[in-house]
């Protein structure tokens, strides 16, 4: 049965077109010990701060649009147990459009310039394509990556390098296992700042997804020194 | 006196609103016919239904021998017990496995069993196993098709809510008014078709599965601009979903017939039900298929068991599952498992302790009137997906609404992209009507006293739930009518909002909703009120019984500000494959 | 009973420790007092050794002082030890060697604490 708790956050308040800089605003909730962030936030939203902007969707770890800073650490809202203090911020390095929700246009212009779908070299030809089942158990694995950023945003070489970031990353290792693409997934990888990675893990400890980034670029690494996959030839 | 509306101006060929499946498979549709595409999406173009969707895939593969398109079509037609629109539904499991192939070529790896075989497993109330699925669920059926997105360059506009259709004098759409939330400016796409996949109504309900987001707007826009409805009574609740946390209440935790043996085989054993006395309480309601039952039967026989006091503290019942199908279950769906892990425990994860459930509202059955293409009766005008009715009758298969979205979003892509070519345009009169619809959304800005919207929307999704939930009867649906009018007349005049900021304005976008809800949940009680008769998903307490009369559809439009019900028979095939006739509920 | 690992309960992440931050700082820290150590071992044998240097001989006793500090040491190997088996592990992970990164920093740190605990006991004539 879950307890009572009363519980302290501290919420960074900033809009763009209004405020000179942002400031954090502090509320006192009343909640239950198995409270998500999430729930946090809309009680204060319903109860306290009608102008809060924040966003969430589906609620449950799928849409992965909730991510936020806890204490620090980008993780998402849904998800994120609560805790007696906690401070929300908005996701970094996104820019912010207002108070916790970011602006992902570059995001989606890089999972665009990336061209995440198979290259084919042939044109699908109809009918279950050929893969072997424990592949294809690990392309799902891949393909259930939610676009989440919370690595990116966790990511310390994002923060220090020029490295699009591990979800990035993780996509182009999907396409470079799938079988029906052939495009050369290592060079972009390479020119996306690869080699830029500290293999901290810190992306597959963060992951809400249980993927591991690192190990994506650890794969690529292991291509490139041993001579990967000739698909792309 | 304020000053004019500011509206920002395009055209496009079409213009689709959703994000999901549906509206994606459109957008690809449309784009490979040669037409100009936007997409509009409410929020983040991930947050929709289809992310959340367990992605199981109903299709007739061709790895059951014992299983045809004729087999899942009658199953589709026994399940919405013969309200179906059976055009629809015979082009659903024609259309099915090719649409499947479409996903498999966007890069979705189906699960198989050998290289180029799919693993198939069951559905609840289905006759033969057939449902495909892979991994990453949901998850990765959304993630394909918005790199095909990306690949065809299709602009995708996020956080752009459609607020309403514009039409010309003839009744014919123009374009769609959309209030771009991030910045809190108007935009008027002219268009030569507009395809509504806005998804479903679930967010009318207290303990919803669906997204924050379906609050079923496309829905509500079609029927101010004159559009009929078809079975919006007919609200599937899923039979089992999370108890706890808040925020993961009501998230579908699909059906008992997946916690057992049955999983793998139509004759085995589902998941047991049990009530807080110990009862397997569905053997009352359908002795035969047990919990393997349609998830009508099952979900309103959790919520009677609830309502007459059976339940746990928290407001659920007890599944029993079987651990034999734990490592299946954990190969199939991990992204299950994680959540049961997190939300109750390690023992609940592997299916070893007793899982609390509790029904929930998951999917509108009924929607949008639409032909074999989805166009409705309203020119300009296609609709497809969740948003849309007839496909599925008064219950569906668990695994049809994937097949759904991609066969019938494919269909609305093509004919919006037709559409648009034979259109010349509405021109510029359409902008001044565009323009007033938006200095009419913008009145609780200007309030300074009021309610609040979230206050409202909790009121009306409370009425929901009560009466025009899994139990209804003539008299709360009446006196939930009247609540509604009273709230349309007194309480939304009076609606304002906190802070006057046009970004990201959370309480300005639910002022929107709370129209479509009314509008919506007014339809919803007063179709359920014209049907007496207790048939799929649709319970009335005071016609409890399947009344035979009664299998025709409902259709509701809009005319002169009232609301219109008739009823209109069902529509069926020249040679139509007849419905075996099955008694909804052992009580009958 | 099914004994498979269950995925992982990520409603925690913001507690506990952020293992690939330490590692990273841990690894950067340690690089840094190693350069800094081969830069003052490099002047000090110069000016032990090389009579030109001689004459800078006079300029620090806070050397000697430093010497005699047993946690000076133990750092210093501590750090030698972390930077050369992180280096190592990540190495091994790029020739292809998973190592879950839990169990690596946790046995990294220990076996590097072993080395500075030597240079304590070392120290106190054990």
């Amino acid at each position: 049965m879950p307890t009572d708790i009363k519980m302290r956050a501290e919420i960074r308040r900033y809009d763009p077109s209004v405020d000179a800089e942002p400031h954090y605003e502090t509320f006192e909730v009343a909640g239950q010990d198995n409270w998500r962030v999430l729930d946090v936030i809309r009680s204060i939203y319903e109860r306290q701060a009608g102008d809060l902007a924040y966003q969430f969707a589906c609620r449950v770890g799928r849409c992965g649009t909730c991510a936020v800073k806890v204490n620090g650490v980008p993780v998402l809202a849904c998800q994120e147990r609560c805790k007696p203090e906690m401070k929300i911020e908005p996701l970094t390095p996104f820019p912010v459009l207002r108070d916790l929700v970011v602006d992902r246009s570059e995001i989606e212009a890089r999972y665009e310039q990336h061209a995440y779908a198979p290259q084919r070299k042939t044109e699908y030809a109809g009918g279950p394509e050929p893969i072997d089942p424990l592949l294809a158990e690990d392309l799902c694995h891949k393909g259930s990556c939610l676009a989440c950023m919370v690595c990116v945003s966790g990511c310390p070489a994002v923060e220090e390098r020029a490295f699009d970031g591990p979800a990035f990353m993780l996509k182009l290792r999907h396409m470079a296992e799938h079988p029906a693409d052939s495009g050369n997934r290592l060079e972009q990888a390479i020119d996306a700042g690869m080699l830029e990675c500290f293999g901290c893990d810190l992306c597959t400890q963060l992951c809400p997804a249980d993927l591991s980034p690192a190990q994506a670029i650890r794969d690529f690494r292991r291509d490139m020194i041993f001579g990967g996959s000739k698909k792309h030839e | 006196m304020t000053a004019k509306t500011e509206v920002f101006t395009e055209h496009v060929d079409v213009l689709i609103a959703g994000s999901g499946a549906a509206g994606m498979r459109a957008a690809i549709a449309a784009h490979d016919a040669g037409a100009k595409v936007v997409l509009l999406a409410k929020g983040p173009r991930r947050a929709n239904h289809t992310r959340m969707s367990g992605g199981r895939y109903n299709a007739v593969s061709g790895f059951n021998p014992a299983d045809s398109t004729d087999a899942f079509f009658r199953d589709t037609v026994d399940s919405g017990v013969g309200i179906n629109n059976y055009p629809l539904t015979r082009i659903l499991a024609d259309e099915a496995m090719d649409r499947a192939y479409d996903l498999e070529s966007y890069g979705l790896a189906w699960d198989r069993t050998e290289i180029k075989k799919y693993y198939m497993s069951m559905t609840g109330g289905g006759t033969f196993v057939r449902t495909l699925g892979s991994i990453d669920e949901g998850i990765g059926i959304t993630e394909v098709m918005l790199h095909q997105l990306h690949k065809r360059g299709i602009r995708i506009c996020d956080f752009h809510m459609l607020a309403d259709v514009v039409q010309d004098d003839s009744g014919r759409v123009t374009g769609g008014l959309a209030l771009d939330l991030s910045k809190g400016a108007w935009r008027y796409f002219s268009a030569g078709a507009v395809v509504i996949a806005t998804g479903g109504t679930s967010q009318l309900y207290e303990t919803s599965s669906g997204p924050a987001i379906n609050t079923g707007d496309g829905i509500a826009i079609a029927l101010r601009a004159g559009a009929e409805l078809v079975d919006i009574e007919f609200m599937q609740f899923i039979p089992i979903s999370f108890v706890y946390p808040p925020s993961a209440r009501g998230y579908t935790l699909i059906e008992p017939a997946h916690y057992g043996m049955r999983h793998f085989d139509p004759k085995a054993e589902p998941a047991h039900l049990l009530n807080t006395k110990g009862e397997r309480f569905v053997l009352k309601h359908d002795p035969v298929r047990r919990e393997g039952s349609t998830r009508d039967i099952l979900a309103r026989a959790i919520m009677l068991e609830i309502l007459e006091g059976r339940g746990t503290p928290e407001g659920g019942v007890l599944m029993h599952p079987d651990p034999q199908v734990f490592d299946a279950f954990l190969k199939e769906r991990p992204i299950y498992i994680k959540r049961l892990l997190e939300n109750y425990g390690e023992g609940h994860a592997r299916l070893q302790e007793p899982i609390q459930v509790t029904p929930s509202a998951l999917y509108t059955l009924g929607g949008v009137r639409i032909d074999p293409w989805c166009r409705c009766n309203v020119p300009g005008l296609l609709v497809s997906g969740e948003a849309a009715g007839g496909v599925h009758g008064a219950n569906r298969l668990g695994g049809s609404s994937m097949p759904d979205i991609q066969v019938f979003g494919r269909r609305a892509g093509i004919a919006a992209a037709e559409d648009a070519r034979e259109y010349a345009g509405g021109g510029a009169a359409q902008l001044d009507k565009a323009r007033a619809r938006a200095a009419a959304l913008e009145a609780c800005m200007q309030r300074n006293d009021g309610v609040r919207p979230p206050d409202i929307k909790k009121r009306i999704q409370k009425l929901m739930w009560d009466h025009v939930g899994l139990v209804r009867s003539g008299a709360k649906l009446t006196e939930t009518l009247a609540a509604f009018r009273s709230l349309r007349e007194h309480v939304l005049p009076t609606v304002k909002v906190t802070n006057k900021s046009r970004v990201l304005n959370r309480e300005w976008m639910e002022f929107l909703e709370l129209e479509n809800l009314l509008d919506i949940g007014e339809a919803m009680a007063a179709s359920s009120l014209q049907r007496p008769e207790t048939r799929g998903a649709h319970y009335r307490t005071d016609f409890p019984a399947l009344d035979s009369n009664w299998t025709a559809n409902l259709i509701v439009r809009r005319h002169a500000g009232q609301l219109q019900v008739e009823k209109k028979a069902v529509v069926t095939l020249e040679k139509a494959v007849p419905a075996r006739e099955k008694i909804a509920g052992a009580i009958a | 009973m099914s004994k498979a690992t269950l995925p992982r309960n990520t409603t925690r992440q913001a507690e506990g420790l952020q293992y690939g931050d330490v590692a990273r700082t841990l690894h950067r820290f340690s690089g840094a007092a190693i350069i800094v150590f081969v830069l003052v071992h490099v002047i000090v044998q110069a000016v032990r050794q090389v009579p030109m240097f001689a004459a800078l001989n006079a300029g620090a006793p806070w050397l000697q002082t430093m010497q005699e500090q047993n946690w000076v040491h133990a750092i210093l190997f501590f750090c030698i030890a972390f930077h050369t088996l992180y280096g190592l592990k990540l190495l091994a992970g790029e020739l292809g060697f998973t190592i879950r990164y839990q169990t690596a920093f946790w046995g990294i740190v220990g076996v590097s604490a072993l080395f500075g605990l030597r240079e304590v006991l070392r120290y106190a004539g054990i």
